[in-house]
């Protein structure tokens, strides 16, 4: 059974036309009978599945539904039509550091950051240290995060969001974080999770990343799938198209 | 229980930042409510004091007031905030978004809880004592924060969608205020205006604070009921509405 289910998505956003996010011009509007309700179509009837130690890439140009993809896998937006099914823990790396506060220390950090995946609190304790070391920022472990520079903190959050298996991993562009070194670090770590079983979309712009990790993958055009399959085909078909 | 673990951290968290930049710390919690008590006790013992019934203080009466008006006000705005303000998060991590109003709720009561250590010393000063029924005084705090997390609720939808909602809560908590007996005894209104203060649920709440600190006022039948119906009904009726629009109000953070 795939461990990740999509079945015919369809995502809507509702615009209110000359909307400025305020009651009292939409109540003038409303009286002048001038709201007007459009629906962006952010996805439209997207269908796919991934198995276990699958790497799917999804291609697309800006605004072609890619991060709303990854935020319906995450749960975080429902669709507005369709079955999304994804068993097992997420590790959401859609944006790293999502949750990080820039007066809380760096311990403080990964505590909060872990218990909002939802992971045990007492076991994030007894792992802080290991997950310090292994960004490398150790010694700052205890200063506020502010004080960090900020490949420091997405290492911090890198390292964090991956120190716990999860059967799903939801990667938005972010295998460029930090030096060389750790770059390598963290692909190596990407590696290790997908080889344990674990499922990975990936969204990238970076058509290199996309043929060396991607085992599928997926081309978004104006919320629709546009062609799927093996990386190699339908990354020179993207590449084509500009 | 993942719940449970995260509402405690962000409690600690709302805590410990309001904090952080603030020289005297901790410190503004018992500070603030005495100084605002101290110049209405100053402006207003003159008229008041001598209309309160037998027995009442005004000091004690006046702080009660202010403690939980400022529980009330802070409370359901910074509850309303909770989901807007953590929108960054819940756009990319999953994470019920409930859990954040219920936390920024029970951070107030744990400050109205401070704010109790004054307090207590206020009704010594002023030649009462502390009664009995102390303890009942955070049962209310409970109700209240409760009550407070599922008007936050309400509002969480509107203060995402319309960002000049907050004046509009700004202006109706005034008006709250107003009608809640914090600094003038009910029996110094008009008998209409009398049934109107009545009528408002938090009068109930500050009735039966009053009462259980140190018999400081009447708290009836009807104030306890109101209490716990209010107290319990809220967050559901709350938390229904919020359902039924963050489907479609999420995409908009």
């Amino acid at each position: 059974m795939p461990i990740i289910e999509v079945k015919d998505v369809r995502l809507t956003y509702r615009v209110l036309m000359n909307r400025n996010g305020s009651l009292k011009e939409l109540f003038r509007d409303a009286i002048k009978g001038r709201v007007r309700i459009n629906n962006y179509v952010a996805l439209d009837s997207v269908s796919f599945s991934v198995d276990k130690g699958e790497v799917v890439a999804v291609l697309g140009r800006n605004g072609a539904g890619k991060s709303t993809l990854l935020k319906v896998l995450a749960k975080v937006l429902p669709p507005t039509q369709g079955t999304v099914r994804v068993s097992g823990a997420i590790a959401p790396m859609i944006e790293l550091g999502a949750g990080f506060h820039p007066e809380l220390t760096g311990s403080e950090n990964v505590v909060f950051y872990s218990t909002l995946l939802g992971r045990d609190i007492k076991k994030t304790k007894a792992k802080v240290a290991e997950i310090g070391e292994w960004a490398g920022v150790t010694d700052h472990m205890h200063f506020p995060l502010r004080t960090f520079s900020s490949g420091m903190v997405a290492r911090l959050a890198f390292a964090t969001a991956t120190a716990e298996h999860s059967e799903v991993l939801l990667v938005d562009e972010i295998l460029a974080v930090g030096d060389a070194s750790f770059q390598e670090k963290s692909r190596a770590r990407m590696m290790e999770l997908i080889a344990s079983g674990a499922a990975v979309v990936l969204v990238s712009h970076d058509m290199k990343t996309v043929r060396n990790l991607a085992t599928r993958a997926i081309w978004l055009e104006a919320g629709k799938v546009k062609m799927s399959g093996d990386p190699e085909e339908v990354v020179s078909a993207y590449e084509k198209s500009f | 229980m993942q719940s449970l673990q995260l509402i405690r951290l962000l409690v600690g968290r709302e805590l410990t930042l309001r904090y952080k930049r603030s020289v005297i710390g901790i410190g503004w919690t018992l500070l603030n409510p005495m100084l605002t008590s101290l110049i209405l006790w100053w402006v207003f013992s003159f008229i008041f004091a001598s209309r309160l019934p037998d027995g009442t203080q005004f000091a004690p009466y006046l702080m009660a007031g202010v403690l939980v008006n400022t529980f009330i006000n802070q409370g359901i705005q910074s509850a309303a905030e909770a989901i807007a303000g953590n929108g960054s998060i819940l756009t990319k991590v999953y994470v019920r978004p409930q859990i954040f109003t219920i936390s920024s709720a029970l951070a107030s009561l744990v400050n109205f809880a401070i704010g109790m250590l004054p307090f207590i010393v206020v009704v010594y000063i002023s030649g009462q004592q502390i009664v009995w029924t102390f303890p009942l005084v955070f049962v209310v705090g409970f109700f209240l924060a409760l009550m407070i997390a599922g008007i936050g609720l309400m509002f969480s939808i509107l203060y995402i969608r319309f960002d000049d909602s907050r004046n509009i809560v700004t202006l109706l908590l005034m008006i709250l205020t107003y009608l809640t007996p914090i600094f003038y005894p009910i029996n110094a209104l008009s008998q209409s205006m009398q049934s109107v203060v009545n009528a408002n649920p938090f009068t109930s709440y500050l009735n039966c604070i009053r009462w259980a600190a140190s018999n400081n006022s009447e708290a009836t039948l009807t104030n306890w009921i109101v209490v716990f119906v209010t107290g319990l009904i809220t967050p559901i009726i709350g938390s229904l509405m919020f359902k039924k629009f963050w489907p479609r109000t999420v995409a908009m953070l």
